[in-house]
Order: structure tokens, then sequence, then C-alpha cells
């Protein structure tokens, strides 16, 4: 470990971009820090500009935003802190990684745990993008479309990022389980699902 | 006896074939997301929550109770077979369980795990049954400031005790405040938090909230690394035999499944956010009493290659737990678990408040739901003892249908909940925030907890205040609310000088250049 900070810090001082990066490896969840103290202030201004009805009891609509928007933003900042102090460890650290899942009760009980999985380092934003944007697209197409191609189209979008190849057989699953879905759903349960443009065949 | 009479009752309605084929169903459900890793009860419930609006309410309750219970059978299997934990409560079974298997002794591993989840449910449903008297006695004497201590109570133990880090466990629960303070106040009528958005004036939805952190984040996390690696090249471990145990498994067996269940039964009750604890607890006591065992002579200390004691004893605690769970649940109002957290907002769409009076207004579903209980506990040995290896089948499902079914109904759930593209919207914000947690291992069952009590704990706190005009001491006063603070504080304190500990013993590791010993 020791010596990866060396080369780290090597590398920072070669250069000035790749030792802001070097820096903010294994450092990102300060931004989940950020994030915090920012939906913490938001909750403030928001509650300190509320309207509040002049009939109101005497521990108003406020009281409880305030706590909450305060503890938000100490939070928020101890967890910024507590990660540039202490980055998370390097993918290839062998044992600096605790194991997952069992958290301090299975320090309490000097409990062993199964390697549940490695520690999310990297995120594939590829494979997430494509989630993601089936899902856009699906709220976007849903009600001129109707869920029977809407929701064939998410069914295929995903399968197709989880590592889906063909294309045709797999549109033929997404079709089926989006009409499986209708027949069981709206048929069976009642539910009231866009038709969309298909709205006059079915 | 009147327990008697009243159970009798809600036999006589459980057993109606209706709620037959819905226990069923609610059973194999369960066990299948068990089995599956990755997905759990709480998003079967989420999932499941706005497609049985329709159904009779103790229809759709005695399927949602038979998936909480059918996860924890269904998860075990996966532990034994693939040393993948699908929940936390199953973490403890599968470090001896997957060495048994591994052994060659799957078949006995899966027996005492479903025997013992068998015994936890149905022991703690009983405790349940016939308790449910003292628990209505206690309730009753509950008010504001009480039941203020016991949300504080619930928050504190699930973010900051049972988290692995407070902070992030503690971020988790004020996440879950924010979200749960978006829209009008009920008491006095202000607007927060809306953006002046129309749709944001009711608040945003439970069922969103559970369906986007727990479907669509789980979605997204797995997406973010399935082509790295990971899980594709593990098979589960050959579990044909027959699940018989032998006399000296049994002997071995029995006083562990006691054991364990002793465990499960108080902390079911208390909100320390679900079975982690008493798993954990279970299966440390058995290791300590292998250990003293062995250095008495009486008999191997097998911890480390598969000791039966340590399938049977976390097993039977897990239920136990879920058992006392659906009691505090039904006579306080008080969600312990994120699948309890979902089945209280589940009563609050149904027009329902958990709670004394539950057992008063709707006594039918509530004797009805207990005796399902034990009705879906006999499914669930049927379904598991024999047929686990078939089970462990559903392993096989390509991940890619599985994955685009679990969204396909995640967004078809959430839209016909409310018939609004806007929480479509808000599914994929909190399926992002949701991803994100998981990334940086921020715990989730905060977040539900806190979405759902969130709005009681600042009603009482505010009522609480207004009858003492103000005086923040009112909040203190009284046995009750001292004693819920006092263990609160205790249970921290413990917990924070205990990581601390920790953490100065692995930095003293650091130093001399040894590895943490790890798993």
């Amino acid at each position: 470990m020791t010596t990866h900070r060396t080369t780290d810090a090597a590398q920072g001082a070669a250069t000035a971009t790749g030792g802001a990066r070097a820096w903010w490896r294994g450092r990102s969840e300060i931004f989940v820090g950020l994030l915090t103290v920012g939906i913490g202030a938001f909750l403030a201004v928001q509650t300190a500009s509320m309207h509040v009805p002049d009939n109101s009891a005497s521990p108003g609509p406020q009281l409880f935003p305030a706590l909450v928007a305060a503890l938000m933003i100490v939070l928020g900042s101890a967890l910024a802190l507590q990660v540039a102090r202490r980055p998370a460890p390097e993918p290839d650290d062998g044992g600096a990684d605790r194991p997952e899942g069992a958290g301090v009760v299975g320090d309490l009980v000097e409990g062993e745990s199964p390697h549940t999985a490695a520690p999310a380092t990297h995120s594939d934003w590829r494979t997430v993008g494509t989630v993601l944007g089936s899902v856009v697209l699906f709220a976007l197409l849903l009600q001129p479309v109707g869920w029977l191609l809407s929701g064939a189209l998410l069914f295929f979008g995903v399968a197709w990022a989880f590592g889906g190849r063909r294309p045709l057989f797999e549109a033929t699953v997404a079709l089926v389980y989006s009409s499986v879905v209708q027949l069981a759903f709206v048929a069976g349960l009642g539910l009231n699902l866009p038709s969309g443009i298909l709205g006059g065949v079915l | 006896m009147e327990t008697f009479g009243l159970l009798a009752g809600g036999f006589a309605a459980a057993l109606t074939p209706e709620n037959l084929l819905w226990a069923f169903i609610g059973v194999l459900l369960g066990t299948a997301v068990g089995v599956l890793p990755g997905l759990g009860s709480a998003m079967a419930v989420a999932l499941l929550l706005p497609v049985t609006f329709k159904l009779d309410p103790t229809g759709a309750f005695i399927m949602f109770t038979a998936v909480y219970y059918g996860g924890l059978f269904g998860d075990s299997t996966t532990s034994i077979l693939m040393n993948t934990p699908g929940n936390s409560s199953a973490i403890a079974t599968a470090i001896e369980g997957h060495r048994m298997a591994k052994r060659g002794r799957a078949p006995q591993a899966l027996a005492t795990a479903a025997i013992g989840a068998f015994l936890g449910a149905v022991v703690s449903t009983t405790v349940v049954a016939f308790f449910s008297g003292v628990i209505i006695d206690i309730a009753l004497r509950f008010g504001p400031a009480e039941y203020l201590a016991l949300a504080v109570f619930a928050f504190l133990a699930t973010s900051a005790v049972v988290a692995q880090s407070m902070v992030r466990g503690t971020i988790a629960l004020t996440i879950g405040l924010a979200i749960a303070m978006v829209g009008i106040d009920a008491q006095s009528g202000a607007a927060r938090f809306t953006l002046g958005i129309p749709s944001l004036f009711e608040g945003i939805s439970v069922v969103t909230v559970t369906v986007g952190l727990l479907a669509l984040g789980e979605v997204l996390h797995v997406a973010s690394r399935i082509h790295r690696g990971g899980h594709q090249g593990a098979s589960p471990v050959n579990a044909g035999g027959t699940p018989w145990l032998g006399r000296g498994d049994l002997r071995r067996a029995v006083p562990a499944w006691l054991r364990g269940i002793g465990f499960g039964l108080p902390f079911g009750a208390v909100p320390a956010g679900g079975s982690e604890i008493p798993t954990f607890l279970a299966y440390g006591t058995e290791r300590r009493l292998a250990r003293f065992r062995a250095r008495r002579g009486k008999g191997p200390d097998e911890f480390g290659d598969g000791a039966i004691e340590g399938v049977a004893a976390p097993e039977s605690a897990a239920s136990a737990t879920a058992g006392t769970a659906m009691g505090a649940l039904l006579g306080l109002g008080l969600p312990t678990s994120a699948t309890a957290a979902i089945m209280l907002a589940a009563f609050q769409q149904y027009g329902m408040q958990p709670g004394p009076l539950l057992f008063e207004r709707n006594a039918d579903l509530v004797w009805a739901l207990l005796a399902s209980l034990f009705v879906g506990s006999v499914m669930l040995l049927i379904l598991n003892l024999p047929f686990a290896p078939l089970w462990a089948k559903l392993l096989l499902i390509p991940r890619r249908y599985l994955y685009a079914g679990i969204t396909g109904f995640a967004v078809l759930g959430v839209y016909a909940a409310s018939y609004s593209i806007t929480d479509l919207w808000l599914l994929i914000l909190l399926g992002l925030l949701g991803f994100m947690m998981r990334r940086y291992e921020i715990p989730l069952a905060p977040v539900l907890i806190a979405v759902i009590l969130g709005p009681l704990a600042e009603t009482e706190l505010r009522r609480a205040l207004a009858i003492g005009q103000g005086d923040v001491g009112v909040l203190f006063a009284g046995p009750i609310t001292l004693g819920i603070y006092t263990v609160v504080l205790a249970a921290v304190a413990f917990v924070g000088i205990a990581r601390m500990r920790a953490r100065s013993r692995a930095a003293a590791q650091e130093e001399t250049g040894e590895d943490a010993p790890v798993g």
C-alpha cells in the first residue's frame, strides 16, 4: 500500500493534472459528501423561505426540516473529510480491503465473512448508460406508443446492455414479455396501461 | 383461552382456497427471490405492492408475509451452494454452510437450514400470537414522546449501530427524512420542497422510493460491473443426495436451533435493522461453544470446515426475527426491517394503521394473517426440504432476462401505482441514488425506515412539543422514554468503542506489515 502511495506521489510531482487525478483515485466519494451538503443547503434555503400559513401551531412546519438540513450539512462535511483523509483502498491492494457485509457486527463476534464480491472501484458507464437510456426512452414513449411496444423496447434495451447479442431472438423474448404482462395485468388484474398507437388494433 | 378461539377463526380464514393460493404464490415468489443473489423479499414486496391494489387486503397481506418468510428460506440455499448470500441475514449461514457443501454434505446443510428456518418461524409466530395482548397493553401506554423515542431508536439502530460506518448510515437516514418531507405538510398546510410541481404536493410515494432504490438501483449496480468479471464463473456445488440428518447431526443441530431461536426472538421486536445482529451473535456463540467443548474433549470443533451448528443457529435466528418483526409491526406499528417497513406502507395504502387499534378494527385480517404464517411455514418446509437443489436451478436463468424483467416490473409498478409519468422520472432519479449508495456502500435500509417513520417522528415531535408548550424536557419525561434513550445511547457508545478498537488493531497490524485476517 505504501509503495502505491509513493508511486502516486511521484507521478503527481511529474505533472500537475496527473497529480490531481491520482489524488482523486479512491476519493470520488467526496462528491457524495458534497452532494449531501448541497441537499442540506437546498433544504435550509427552502425552509427559510417557506411560506407558512398564519394559523399554524407553535412547532410549525419549519422545525423538522431545519433539523434535517443542519444534520445533512454536518454529516456531508464529515464524510468528505473522512474520505479525503482515508481514501478507499486500491483495487489490487489484497489485504487492505475489509470483508464486506459482516460489518461491525461481524467484528464484535470475531466472525468471518465470505467474499461476497470485490468492492466496486470501477463502474462500467457504457452498460449503465444503456440501461438508463432504455428507462428514459420508456418514460418518453409510454404514453404516445403504449405499453406493448415501449415495454418490449425497455426489455430489449436492458437485455442488450447485459450482453444479449442476437437481435431477433432478444426482440422476440421482449415482445413475449410485454404481451404476457399486458395479458396478466391488464386483462387479469385490471391495471390501466396505455395502449398507445396499437389502441385501435387491440 | 381467547387466543385459541381467535386463532381458530384465523385458520378458518387462512385455509380458504383463495387465501391458500395467495400464500402459495407468496412462498414460491419469496423462495425464488431469496435464491437469486442480489434480490430480496423487500424488493419483491415493493414490486408487488402496486399490482396488488385491486386485491382484497387479507389476500395481499397473506402473500406479502409469505414472500417475507420465503425470502429467508430461499437465500440460505444460494449461500450454502454458491457462497453468495443474497441478503445480509444469510451471511452467517454461508460461512459454515458452504464449507459443509464443499465437503459433500450439501443436502445435510440445506436440510439443517430449512428445518431451522421452519422452527424459528413457527416458534416466533406462536410467541407473537399468544403475547399479542401484552404487546397491545404496552402500546396503549405510549404517548407522543414514547412514539418519538421509538422512532429515534429505529433511526439510530439502523443507521448508526448496524451500518458499517456511522457517518454513511446517518447520511442515508437524513436522505430518507428529506424525501419524506416533500409535499404539503398535513398539520399546517405549508407546501414543502415541492418546487411548485403539482404532482409533488402529495409527496413522493413510498412505492416509487422503494422500487427506485431497491429494484432500479440494483439493476444499475449490477450493470456497472457485469462485464468486469464477478459471479459469472461461480457455479453451484452439486447438491444431489437425500437430505437426511443422522442421529449424530440431530443431536448437534437441535440445541443449536433452539439457541438460535433464543437470539432471534428478542431482536425481531427491536428496531435494529433486521436479522444481522442475531444471526452473527448466534454464529459467534456456537463457535465459542464448539471451541469450549473441544477443549474439554467432548466432541470435535468443526468450525472452519463445515460445522452443522454454524448453519443451524443463524438460520433459526434469522427466521425467528421475522416472526417477532411481524409482531412489532402489527402490534406497535413499528417496522424493524426493510421488508416490514414496506409492509407498513402497504397497510397505509389500504387505509389501515398498524398498532394496537389494528387488533380491534381489523381483527379478522390480523388473525388470518397470523394463521397463514403457520400455513406458509409448512408450505415452505415442504417446498424447500426436498426441492432445494431444484431451486438452485433458478440460477441458470440468463441474467439479462432476469434484470430486464425486473426493470420492466419496476416501471410497470411505479406507473400503475399513480398513472403518472412524473413518478417515472422520480423513479429514475431514485434509481441513480440507489446506484450511488450501493457503489459507496451506503446502507439502504435507513433510507426506507426514515421515509416510512419520518412523518410519524415529525408528527409526534410536534405533538409532544405542543403538549409541553415548547418545553423540550417533555420529550425525556417518563420512564419509558428515558429507558429507550438510555438503550440507544448505550448501543451507540458500545459500537463506537468497539469500532475504534477494531480500527486501532487494524492500524497496528498494518504497521507491522501483517495482512488483516480475511475470511
